[in-house]
């Protein structure tokens, strides 16, 4: 540091008027850079959020579907190799009296084993940011 | 020869650490013997509670070295007035040495470096509203600045307290090396430092019960929505574009926010593994050490050990306490004009303290209901809150 340059804060001096003004000014500084990101971030997600388009795609199909007006079929739930029938019925039991219960009708459409959703060291990351301090 | 044999014990005795604080002992050696003491309690809390093992270690084992007598390792008054590099280079010891780090403002610069480059942006990204929380959070570090000066505190000293809100260690260490240079003051970075790191090690004990009285539980409970993916090419806009942006507004934050933003560019561009990995460990792992030390080793007995070190502890919780506190009122505002959408815990991790925090409001959100998981929208005001920290610590050091 130069030693000729003499530091504003050895001359500031500490009255009401220039703690209000480093305050004031300290927030309002703050929030404008930080807002200023939201804009370019909020600007940034539009352009490179894809709208989806299977909506689109999913309504047209239901219009047709119902315009040629064929009865509905129930299809036999996809059941993975290995899973006995005794644990697909109590599956389609469970999801029967769920709909019951809510008045909805729920079909089962297939039954396979779950698969860990990610891999061992995201799990541990998890883990370690959600396990109790003390 | 038998009294020969004495006298070089006896020589080598009044050459003793012990001796010195003996004979010193009502002079100021008991002091020494304080600092001894409470170097052993940080050492305690470090390894025995896991309480920031990485920095109140070195720090504790700086603030050791010293406080032990004759050791000449770190001289205060090299660094008092203008600073005589050669001076420093030549008659100083090793610990002197590494503090130049922190009196030159590198050190810091470089931890957030690393940190850059082991931060994911993208729940930031994903919801850029948490800005707002992680800007909300600052405003502990001005109103204590208000405290400071009503306490009797020069602008720089209140400077350097107040940033202690923003509940990031190489943030405070950056301001106040540079508000308090020249050694003239009562109070030096090593007292920041250690209140910063004392606080920021104790988040999950202040935190939760300012979070639990200033919500309800019904807010506590509220579930929120599912982040969007966020594309690898917005990764790698956002850390030039927020370097531009924050560079060009306050230049004072440059060193911090694009060190951070280098770190985290250098980790998504994906096209250089080594020097993320270097930055992850290695360099981050040296400054730590290198930091930790030097820090500690500013924590000398009078410095440590009178009624203004007292006023900077006091000040530097009701600043983590406000920063809480703002951040958790600005979330309940949110929740109100988003209808309910936004859970108000997530205010309180806009103080930085990285990742501490969000895993604060994951647990007090768990609390209410155990299937709430906040951890990665928190993680939003987490991030923001380094960002606005570091901004903060610019005007800081633009006004002052």
């Amino acid at each position: 540091m130069n030693p000729n340059v003499t530091l504003l804060a050895d001359v500031l001096e500490m009255n009401v008027e220039n703690v209000a003004a480093v305050v004031i000014t300290g927030l309002i500084v703050v929030f404008i850079g930080l807002i200023l990101l939201i804009a370019f971030v909020s600007f940034l997600g539009k352009f490179f959020t894809k709208k989806p388009k299977a909506k689109k795609v999913k309504k047209a199909s239901y219009v047709k579907e119902e315009k040629v007006n064929v009865p509905k079929v129930a299809t036999p739930p996809v059941v993975e190799e290995g899973i006995s029938d005794e644990i697909v019925a109590v599956i389609a039991a469970a999801i029967a009296a769920m709909g019951a219960k809510s008045g909805k009708k729920l079909a089962l459409r297939s039954v396979r084993t779950a698969k860990p959703q990610r891999n061992a060291w995201a799990s541990a990351g998890i883990m370690e940011n959600t396990r109790p301090f003390f | 020869m038998i009294s020969k044999f004495i006298d070089t014990l006896v020589n080598i005795a009044q050459e003793s650490g012990l001796y010195e604080i003996c004979t010193n002992f009502l002079d100021g050696g008991y002091k020494n013997l304080i600092m001894i003491l409470i170097s052993f309690l940080f050492m305690y809390l470090a390894i025995g509670r896991g309480f920031e093992p990485l920095l109140l270690l070195p720090i504790s084992f700086g603030m050791l070295l010293t406080n032990l007598p004759l050791t000449g390792m770190y001289h205060p008054e090299l660094f008092a007035g203008d600073i005589n590099f050669g001076d420093v280079l030549h008659n100083g010891g090793l610990l002197d040495i590494l503090y130049l780090g922190v009196k030159l403002q590198i050190y810091p610069p470089l931890i957030f470096l690393g940190i850059g480059a082991m931060t994911d942006f993208a729940p930031l990204i994903a919801n850029p509203k948490s800005f707002l929380l992680g800007a909300a959070a600052q405003a502990g570090i001005f109103i204590t600045f208000v405290g400071a000066a009503l306490l009797g505190f020069t602008a720089a000293e209140a400077g350097s307290i107040a940033i202690i809100g923003g509940a990031d260690g190489p943030t405070a260490i950056f301001v106040s090396s540079k508000l308090l240079a020249g050694g003239k003051y009562d109070i030096d970075v090593g007292t920041i430092a250690l209140a910063a790191y004392t606080y920021m090690a104790l988040v999950p004990l202040i935190q939760p019960p300012i979070m639990r009285a200033l919500t309800t539980k019904k807010e506590r409970a509220v579930k929120m929505g599912q982040l969007r993916t966020v594309s690898k090419t917005e990764k790698i806009i956002f850390p030039i574009a927020v370097t531009t942006i924050i560079a060009l507004l306050v230049p004072s934050a440059a060193p911090l926010v694009g060190m951070l933003m280098l770190g985290n560019l250098l980790k998504e561009s994906g096209c250089c593994d080594r020097l993320v990995k270097t930055a992850q460990n290695e360099l981050m792992n040296i400054i730590t050490i290198f930091l930790g030390i030097s820090v500690g080793a500013t924590t000398t007995a009078d410095k440590i050990i009178n009624l203004k070190f007292g006023g900077v502890i006091l000040l530097g919780v009701v600043a983590f306490s406000l920063g809480t506190a703002c951040g958790l009122l600005f979330g309940k505002l949110m929740y109100v004009v988003t209808g309910g959408k936004i859970n108000p815990l997530i205010g309180s991790a806009g103080v930085s303290a990285v990742p501490m925090a969000a895993r604060v409001s994951q647990k007090v959100g768990q609390e209410t209901d155990n299937t709430n998981y906040l951890l990665m929208h928190a993680m939003g005001p987490n991030v923001a809150g380094v960002i606005g920290s570091a901004v903060a610590a610019g005007v800081l050091l633009n006004i002052i």
